[in-house]
């Protein structure tokens, strides 16, 4: 009976951490050239409108900032999709960030959702990030919070510059990469 | 390596080096302006090689050397890498070459310089680059021109660049008539000029550089090796402006001469004409025919003249005197001149025999000769 019981629960273990949801998202492969063409005709020009709401925000409260941990958002070799998918599910918690303009949240909302999509990936399941992107399919934004009054330095703007600039960068790298 | 010295305190080390230096070396003023104000500039050469550049033969003498990283790996994992050719001028370090397996694109580029003089050293301010953002591709080539309808040119080319498909391209192009350049953007190696004029004759010229989809830069290639188009692109262009020195040099010279050459024909053919050009000399030779031919060029003889006054003119002409006196009157009377006393001939003269004495004159030849 013993056996039995030690069975039971040790062989429901394993099926337990199995059927867990994996903190990392998954991705479904999709041809690159579909990505490719999505991404240029399609999400280059809103990543270019995010980059320009970015740079009317000074930077001098991100300087001592910059050279802290830049690996952090670091395009992998071989493995720009997943990178991608890192940094797109890490610029959704700038959603409800109240010290960032309203407008600037919504447009880093709407690129990290279309890369998703474009990629054909998704983030944690269990994550409230995931909710953004269906909030972001309704046509107001009144879901958004109102901005805080403003304050002099802001470092979570500095980490959204950061990351804008590298999700950027990473997407550069896939285009070198598939255009061989 | 150390790590890099603060902003500031660089900036004081830097300002009592460059004094230090520039009073050993006695170089001017301008020398530190020049230094103060040259950055490093670094350039990916159509992503085979890379070069940076940080100063020139002006800058002050010392020992310059370049280090260099990547991140990733993390900031206290990196290990600076020192130039491993470097790019000199008179001797000085001015620059580095790095080949194509040192260049790593899309992580952060960090390098320093560090520059040593009598023993001091000096790190000059680290610079982070992005190389992917620094790529300067090589221009087009093959350039070529086809005819697809109707006063419709099509200009198509080639990249020396690896990866085409990341490139944009400026055309530029302007015709024999144009005083001015038009440049328009193509996204692939092909460009259509919609109306052309075959009485013209163009010139196109091409550039590329790394696209929006695969980086950030402004850096464009050199302009192309033209190609031109124009009616057999060499010909017509050339033969229209040989038009008017053909016109001038040649045509206008052949009428003329024709022109002149059909007056002169016409001066001598018409006598009228060739008469008020060319008067006739009077020709007094008939008057004088009698003269040469009836009486062989003797003039006196054709004038007229006594043969008497052309014998004075001889130069032995030998007149004779005719001379006259009065005889002695008859008895009765006396005689002018007495008996003895008879008239005495002039010196010179022969005096011919008294005539009979009879009354009246009496003439004697005497002869004269002239002298």
């Amino acid at each position: 009976m013993f056996h039995v019981f030690f069975r039971s629960v040790f062989g429901i273990l394993p099926l337990f951490i199995v059927l867990l949801p994996v903190n990392s998202s998954t991705c479904v492969m999709e041809n690159t050239t579909v990505i490719r063409e999505k991404y240029e005709n399609i999400l280059s020009h809103d990543i270019e409108l995010l980059e320009n709401m970015s740079e009317e925000y000074r930077d001098r409260c991100c300087r001592n900032k910059r050279h802290e941990n830049p690996s952090a958002f670091f395009c992998n070799d071989s493995q720009e999709i997943r990178s991608l998918q890192n940094m797109a599910c890490d610029m959704l918690k700038f959603f409800y960030k109240k010290k960032i303009n309203k407008d600037f949240r919504w447009q880093t909302a709407r690129v990290s959702c279309m890369t998703l999509e474009i990629l054909h990936c998704r983030c944690d399941r269990e994550s409230k990030n995931r909710k953004v992107c269906i909030l972001l399919t309704q046509p107001s934004k009144d879901t958004l919070e109102a901005q805080s009054p403003k304050k002099k330095c802001c470092q979570e703007l500095c980490e959204l510059k950061e990351t804008i600039a590298s999700l950027r960068s990473c997407w550069n790298k896939f285009e070198k990469e598939i255009a061989r | 390596m150390d790590s890099p010295l603060s902003p500031s305190s660089a900036r004081k080390e830097a300002g009592m080096f460059l004094t230090l230096i520039l009073l050993l070396s006695g170089r001017s003023q301008r020398a530190m302006a020049a230094q103060r104000q040259q950055g490093v500039e670094c350039i990916v050469f159509n992503d085979e090689y890379l070069t940076c550049m940080w100063g020139s033969k002006e800058m002050p003498t010392a020992n310059y050397s370049l280090y260099y990283w990547y991140i990733p790996p993390r900031t206290e994992n990196h290990m600076p890498v020192e130039c491993k050719h470097y790019l000199q001028e008179e001797g000085i370090n001015t620059g580095c070459w790095f080949n194509h397996s040192e260049i790593i694109q899309f992580r952060t580029f960090y390098i320093h310089i560090n520059a040593t003089h009598e023993g001091r050293s000096l790190v000059i301010p680290t610079k982070a680059m992005k190389l992917q953002d620094l790529v300067k591709p090589a221009p087009p080539v093959n350039l070529t021109i086809q005819n697809i309808s109707n006063n419709q040119l099509q200009l198509t080319w080639d990249s020396m660049y690896n990866k085409p498909r990341c490139l944009e391209y400026a055309v530029r192009y302007k015709s024999n008539k144009d005083t001015r350049w038009t440049e328009h953007l193509a996204s692939g190696k092909i460009f259509s000029f919609p109306s052309v004029d075959y009485e013209k004759y163009y010139t196109f010229y091409v550039k590329s550089k790394i696209n929006q989809y695969c980086g950030t830069t402004q850096l464009w290639s050199e302009w192309s090796v033209p190609v031109f188009w124009g009616n057999n692109a060499t010909d017509k262009g050339v033969a229209e402006k040989q038009a008017p020195w053909f016109w001038i040099h040649v045509v206008l010279p052949t009428a003329s001469l024709m022109l002149i050459l059909v007056l002169v024909i016409l001066l001598i053919r018409m006598e009228r004409v060739w008469v008020i050009f060319m008067p006739r000399i009077p020709n007094p030779s008939k008057n004088f025919d009698e003269l040469f031919n009836t009486h062989q060029g003797n003039f006196p003889e054709w004038a007229g003249v006594s043969k008497d006054v052309v014998e004075s003119f001889k130069p032995n002409y030998n007149e004779s005197f005719c001379h006259v006196s009065e005889l002695p009157p008859k008895e009765g009377s006396s005689p002018l001149w007495g008996g003895r006393d008879k008239p005495r001939a002039p010196p010179g003269r022969s005096s011919a025999p008294a005539s009979s004495s009879s009354p009246g004159l009496i003439l004697s030849k005497k002869s004269y000769v002239g002298v």
